[in-house]
């Protein structure tokens, strides 16, 4: 049966549309119908993220995030949880270097709730923001800091190897979650600052997904959230420039207690929204996205030193992308062993470049990836969102597939030849405090 | 900063405010009834047409469950499930995974209590070509000895990642206390070092001949069948697995000894402690189901839920606490067995090490205050409005429709399951909910987990009245 270089006909946008507006406030606003299911996704989108943050003061953007969630002038407390759940929405917001995104999904007959509650924290937080919730969500971030990083194996191997990448004083070198003394020290008078210097309507873009009357969404935008004052005090963030190549290769052998040893790296690739950026997407996947990469099958299957071995890629526009190398060893094996066989996969993949076969699996994995992302109103808003901040244009969301399957092999073997190789990566070894074999033999494994 | 905080610190105006607008009307929305049907192998075939989904999600139900695995080789369902991809009469494991991933599909498979589920994803268009693969999985896996072989390292190498991992490390510690010895569910799922290590490809061929047949399968096939000619994709592929019929395994009762009581899971410097309380407690076969979910969600189901309301956004000791219940095996009432199931009832989270004691007491106290005034009907109201509202959300994905009907199968219950349970929680009232709340939860009849540094926390957890505590190492 032969197959079609693309599983759709229109490549993964599925026949999307989507319209854009602008509030006279400067609020973007981006709306895409689709009435195939009565829910609405609204994802609103600020252009602030850890990148912004300044020195003592890592974490704050984050730490304001939780912030955003503990009421404002027309809602109490919790209330902007309690009332999305009870009219059977969900809700979350996250935090990264880039941004800051805020999202409800609505069953449709609820939208206007999720929009009167994202405009009532937009225009009036500072009015219930008090020193007990921001203590209390101090406390909560440093737990989930503690729960995420610092009590699990390698947990911190992300901000190590980040903090080594991206040179001291460069506005990604350290992770949005923070560090925790300076999460002991922001202050209600820091978030309060923050949240009058970025939570503007002319630096957010909403978008509104699913079944929607786009005339009536638009009505509702304007009505909430029209009159929310802009203001201009945003600073830019500090300048991310940094050289294509790291130009020698940077170590950190962290020894600590460990199940395994570990070989981790990270090496700088291109920005996000470049034609270079899905060439090195395809490259990693080839290398390391499954189990019929490159590194899966020699590492793995063929010698069998790794028990797991992956290469994925962390889109950044605002600094060099990471590829970030994640192998975790066998029994006994040794590091060197492992990087000496990396170092020949991918010296090998620069001289070659992808085979024909290889170039058609990877890219049907990240069209099955972007199906996936496309697959919910929730996952289309954001990715609405992401092009609209990141790149100054939502309809890219919807070509993006596209623009994976028009890269050729020989742009993917150039980025492989000119990023993949020793002098552009920050290493990490871990090495167990711990014999390895220390297992429990009465028990193994179970799942939760 | 500061000059930031000038430039916008005293906007001229302020924002035009509006009441909180009331919902329209709730548009009508189901949970998909599936069309049930048999291949002339005997193979069951539940579809679900679900359009713009252009991901196909396919389940396969195996009735090859833990309980079945050979005395001392536990894991073997774990490396058989695994094994399945690791080539075929056609291709060998590297030749395998790569016609998947050409098809830009995944598959997964896993062995648990009721059985082996194996997952497939796939875009629509090339769902005949991944079906084949699967088929070929199914029907003619290879098992080849040196694959099977680098499967078990492979297992084994994964073991210590798990005992590291404070969450699963507290889920192994508390099935081995409530479940007696003797039963396959106080043992790991996936087996031990000892248990994995005996496992080669005879064992695996063994277990596959003796569980694995279309007649006691079951397919759940959702997606966008647009253009798909389903019934033809499917004779050439799911179609062409043939097998023996079997005599139906019979499940035996799950017991297990809630008496109250602490097990501390020695972790020298740990920052915080992993907390998991749990007991057994009624499946959906049961009556009480609704009422038990409802009051569950209440107890912990979210943020603005009793345990998280004083734990995390009242004392700040926790990034998230939640109480669950999750089905361990399933038979229905009609069985020849009869109802013989049972779930795991748990509140799980972690806390700072420092925190350990006083969020115990305070979750302790949730539980007594739950028992004493009982839900608030505005809390059961809540609990529902979201709880039925959610699921046109929840289910707007192929692959979470398949997840839920293939759990159906599996815990041998009525297809229409789902779309009922969302009318009996609707009916369910706060007293029902409070009841089954408490008997969910009683605080006298929990077993503790705490992964933690048992030199700072075991002392004061003597202390606390919840029952005898033990220490083990890490």
């Amino acid at each position: 049966m032969p197959m079609g270089h693309t599983a759709t006909e229109q490549a993964g946008s599925g026949g999307l549309t989507a319209t854009e507006h602008r509030l006279a406030n400067g609020l973007r606003v981006v709306l895409s119908e689709d009435h195939l299911t009565p829910v609405a996704a609204v994802c609103l989108w600020y252009d602030v993220g850890s990148r912004h943050e300044v020195k003592g003061r890592t974490g704050l953007a984050h730490l304001f995030e939780h912030l955003m969630f503990q009421g404002s002038a027309q809602v109490k407390g919790n209330g902007h949880f309690e009332l999305v759940q009870g009219a059977g929405g969900s809700l979350n917001g996250t935090t990264s270097f880039e941004r800051t995104n805020y999202f409800e999904t609505m069953p449709a007959h609820e939208l206007e709730l999720a929009l009167w509650l994202e405009a009532d924290r937009m225009g009036s937080l500072l009015t219930a923001l008090d020193d007990e919730s921001m203590e209390n969500q101090r406390d909560v971030v440093k737990n989930e800091r503690r729960q995420r990083y610092d009590n699990v194996p390698y947990g911190t191997a992300f901000e190590k190897l980040t903090a080594m990448a991206y040179p001291e004083g460069h506005p990604y070198h350290h992770t949005p979650i923070g560090s925790m003394a300076d999460l002991d020290a922001a202050s209600l008078e820091d978030a309060r600052a923050f949240f009058r210097t970025y939570y503007a309507p002319n630096n957010a873009v909403l978008s509104i997904v699913g079944d929607i009357d786009s005339a009536q969404t638009l009505a509702w935008v304007e009505k909430y959230f029209g009159s929310i004052p802009s203001h201009d005090g945003k600073q830019p963030p500090r300048d991310g420039t940094l050289p294509d190549n790291i130009g020698g290769e940077l170590r950190e052998v962290v020894e600590e207690d460990v199940p395994s040893r570990a070989l981790m790296a990270a090496y700088r690739l291109p920005h996000d929204g470049t034609r270079e950026a899905d060439a090195a997407d395809l490259a990693l996947t080839v290398l390391g996205g499954g189990e019929s990469s490159r590194l899966y099958n020699r590492l793995v299957r063929r010698d069998r030193s790794a028990v797991a071995a992956g290469f994925g890629l962390l889109r950044l526009a605002g600094a060099p992308s990471l590829g970030w190398l994640d192998v975790k060893t066998s029994g006994g094996v040794e590091v060197p062993d492992i990087e000496r066989a990396v170092d020949e996969e991918l010296a090998r993949f620069a001289a070659e470049g992808p085979t024909p076969e290889e170039m058609e699996r990877a890219q049907a994995q990240l069209e099955r990836e972007w199906l996936d992302r496309l697959a919910t109103v929730s996952g289309r808003a954001d990715e609405l969102c992401r092009f609209a901040v990141l790149f100054g244009d939502p309809q890219l969301a919807l070509t993006a597939v596209q623009r994976v399957l028009d890269v050729t092999s020989e742009e993917v073997q150039a980025v492989a030849k000119a990023r993949l190789r020793p002098d552009n990566r920050a290493v990490l070894v871990y090495e167990p405090t711990e014999p390895t074999d220390a297992a429990d033999t009465e028990e193994g494994e179970a799942d939760q | 900063m500061s000059d930031a905080t000038t430039h916008a610190g005293s906007p001229a105006s302020t924002m035009d405010f509006h009441p909180q607008p009331q919902g329209g009307a709730p548009k009508p929305w189901a949970f998909p009834a599936p069309e049930r049907s048999q291949l002339p192998n005997g193979l069951t075939l539940l579809t679900s047409h679900r359009p713009g989904q252009q991901v196909v999600a396919v389940e396969i139900n195996l009735v090859a469950p833990l309980d079945a695995e050979p005395e001392g080789l536990d894991g073997v369902a774990t490396i058989m499930a695994r094994a399945l991809s690791e080539g075929t009469d056609k291709h060998d494991a590297e030749e395998f995974a790569a016609e998947l991933e050409r098809c830009g599909a995944t598959l997964d498979a896993h062995a648990d209590h009721p059985g082996v589920r194996v997952s497939l994803e796939v875009p629509a268009s090339r769902l005949h070509r991944a079906l084949g693969l699967l088929g070929d999985a199914l029907r003619a896996p290879a098992f080849p000895d040196s694959e099977v072989e680098r499967l078990v390292r492979n297992r084994l190498d994964e073991i210590p990642h798990e005992l590291a991992n404070p969450a699963r490390r507290a889920a192994m510690a508390l099935s081995k206390e409530l479940f007696p010895a003797t039963s396959r569910m106080s043992r790991p799922r996936q087996g031990t070092e000892e248990t994995v290590a005996r496992v080669d490809a005879a064992a695996v061929r063994a277990f596959y001949d003796a569980h694995v047949r279309p007649a006691t399968a079951t397919a759940v096939i959702v997606g966008d069948f647009t253009g798909i000619d389903l019934g033809a994709a499917l004779s050439d592929t799911l179609g062409a697995w043939s097998g023996s019929t079997a005599e139906p395994l019979k499940a035996s009762p799950i017991i297990a000894d809630d008496t109250g009581r602490v097990v501390i899971v020695d972790r020298p410097g740990a920052v915080q402690t992993q907390l998991l309380i749990g007991r057994i407690g009624a499946d959906r076969h049961d009556r009480v189901w609704p009422a038990q979910v409802l009051g569950t969600y209440c107890l912990g189901g979210t943020l603005t839920s009793r345990l998280d309301r004083v734990l995390r956004e009242e004392k700040g000791y926790t990034y998230g606490v939640r109480a669950f219940g999750q089905v361990l095996r399933s038979t229905a009432p009609t069985s020849p067995e009869g109802a013989t199931g049972a779930s795991l009832l748990a509140i799980s989270g972690s806390v700072d090490t420092a925190s350990t004691v006083p969020a115990l007491e305070d979750l302790w106290q949730v539980l007594r205050t739950l028992a004493a005034g009982g839900l608030t009907d505005e809390e059961r109201d809540v609990a529902v409005q979201n709880l039925v509202g959610v699921a046109p959300l929840k289910y707007e994905t192929a692959a979470a429709v398949a997840g839920t009907l293939a759990d159906q199968v599996e815990q041998q219950l009525p297809d229409d399951f789902q779309a009922q349970l969302y009318v009996r929680l609707a009916e369910t009232g706060t007293v029902e909910a409070t009841a089954a709340a408490v008997n969910a939860f009683p605080v006298d009849r929990l077993v503790t987990v705490l992964v933690g540094d048992a030199a700072q926390i075991a002392e004061p957890v003597k202390a606390l009245g919840i029952g005898e505590v033990t220490v083990v190492s890490g």
